[in-house]
């Protein structure tokens, strides 16, 4: 028990840098990845000639395929098509990567929250002359936001433990931490990882019980499927 | 066509093809057995989150709240660190073995959410007429609930297999020699990103398909109009 103890201190300083490196990951995934997301799922809603289909591929390609692949993807053959910028380091694909596939679990929560936004809206929105973006702005979309929060609270968590296999291109995470602290701790590996898991339950786990409040409390049901 | 070749050369992609195809048959096995694993576990997890028992109800609730906050790649890790360690007489099996259990304990706590969702869209009101028609407990649940129950479980049953297909990439953290696994081992030999990954994707996306066309069939065709009207 003491030894666990001694360990659990002597890894603290890594565990909680890795835990700094998965959060500010994850926010970068949620955050730019909400921002595509949402102009995706805008315009996929709005029946837009050519974008839409087109947008509708994307989303499926990403939902088809697994993180990881698309992750080597980002990492391994885009730098190889020999254009100078898409030379990315690890850290700009891992954040690139993240930030596309969580764009298109958004897209898809986005556009069935304005496709659950009652077609009466809309149409009185038209009766009182308001143009389709004046009722976008003005009528559907403040009501279709409130209804996306228990979605993408899912979303986050989801994130979260999606930054985990950013381990294997080398991004210094919890995860990648937890590795590290095997190379010095070979005899503790279950240890490290059962530590490892609660740091990551500790994060998870209160998101998990806002999103079940928030889907309660909005009454709205979960308008896509996650992980 | 020579212009393609520069980008993907199919002809490596062709010498390979069979160590992609047995890294497609390891993918499929690994899915197939966590697929069936997880359906029974589940069922049995979302019973017993149906049931009155407390003391059995606990623990299955924490299961599932660990699996749904923590990510797969460490509950990997903690199978295939963990089980020789728990398990002196698992230390010589496959590594096989340790992904399809992580996969199993993983996708069963999805599994059970979406099991006993599926029971309880039935109306209550089904459960009444046929106690009014005096059907027994066996019946009711052989001929009422869970045919209803069946035909709402199985279209997000479809997609968390889908799920569970694409989870499969990560055995090859551990060394399962997966479709993922074919494709690095492609490119460690030959240093060809473009052949090795956009292979795998596609091999993904074709799965992908097939599972999306069949889920549409079960959509229209198992369970029939009036379930479409609701979903």
């Amino acid at each position: 028990m003491e030894r666990y103890l001694l360990i659990a201190q002597s890894l603290a300083p890594f565990l909680w840098k890795g835990f700094i490196e998965t959060v500010t990951v994850s926010l970068v995934g949620i955050l730019a990845g909400s921002l595509i997301g949402f102009l995706v799922g805008v315009v996929r809603s709005q029946r837009v000639p050519i974008l839409t289909p087109l947008f509708g591929l994307y989303i499926h390609l990403l939902r088809g395929t697994p993180f990881l692949v698309q992750l080597y993807l980002f990492y391994f053959v885009l730098p190889n098509t020999g254009v100078e910028w898409l030379k990315w380091e690890s850290r700009t694909a891992a954040f690139v990567a993240l930030s596309i596939y969580t764009s298109s679990y958004v897209a898809e929560i986005v556009m069935s929250a304005i496709e659950a936004v009652p077609r009466g809206q809309s149409e009185a929105a038209t009766a009182l002359g308001m143009t389709r973006i004046e009722r976008l702005w003005h009528v559907v979309l403040p009501q279709a936001v409130k209804l996306t929060i228990p979605s993408m609270s899912g979303v986050y968590v989801m994130i979260i433990k999606s930054t985990a296999i950013l381990s294997v291109i080398g991004i210094s995470e919890l995860t990648r931490q937890g590795e590290l602290a095997i190379l010095r701790f070979p005899r503790d590996i279950l240890f490290i990882y059962g530590l490892i898991a609660a740091v990551y339950f500790a994060y998870c786990y209160p998101v998990l019980r806002f999103a079940r409040w928030a889907e309660q409390r909005i009454g709205a049901a979960r308008v896509a499927r996650l992980d | 066509m020579s212009w393609l070749l520069d980008y993907y050369n199919y002809n490596i992609v062709a010498q390979y093809l069979d160590r992609f195809a047995v890294g497609m048959r390891n993918t499929m096995t690994a899915a197939g057995i966590s697929l069936v694993l997880s359906v029974l576990i589940g069922t049995a997890c979302a019973l017993i989150l149906l049931g009155k028992s407390e003391l059995l109800r606990r623990p299955v609730m924490g299961y599932i709240a660990f699996i749904r906050a923590t990510p797969l790649l460490v509950q990997i890790y903690l199978v295939y660190y963990g089980l020789p360690a728990l398990l002196p007489f698992a230390k010589s099996w496959n590594d096989m073995v340790f992904g399809v259990a992580a996969l199993t304990l993983n996708s069963a706590a999805y599994m059970a959410e979406i099991i006993r969702a599926g029971i309880e869209s039935v109306p209550q009101g089904q459960i009444e007429g046929a106690k009014a028609v005096g059907m027994t407990y066996a019946q009711r649940m052989r001929h009422i609930v869970l045919p209803q129950g069946f035909a709402n479980t199985l279209p997000p049953l479809i997609g968390q297999t889908a799920v569970l297909i694409k989870d499969t990439s990560l055995l090859s953290i551990i060394t399962v020699f997966e479709f993922t696994s074919a494709g690095i081992l492609l490119n460690s030999e030959r240093v060809r990103p473009n052949e090795s990954f956009l292979t795998i994707a596609l091999g993904y996306l074709t799965i992908y398909c097939l599972m999306l066309a069949l889920s549409h069939a079960v959509k229209t065709r198992l369970a029939g109009p009036a379930w479409n009207a609701q979903g």
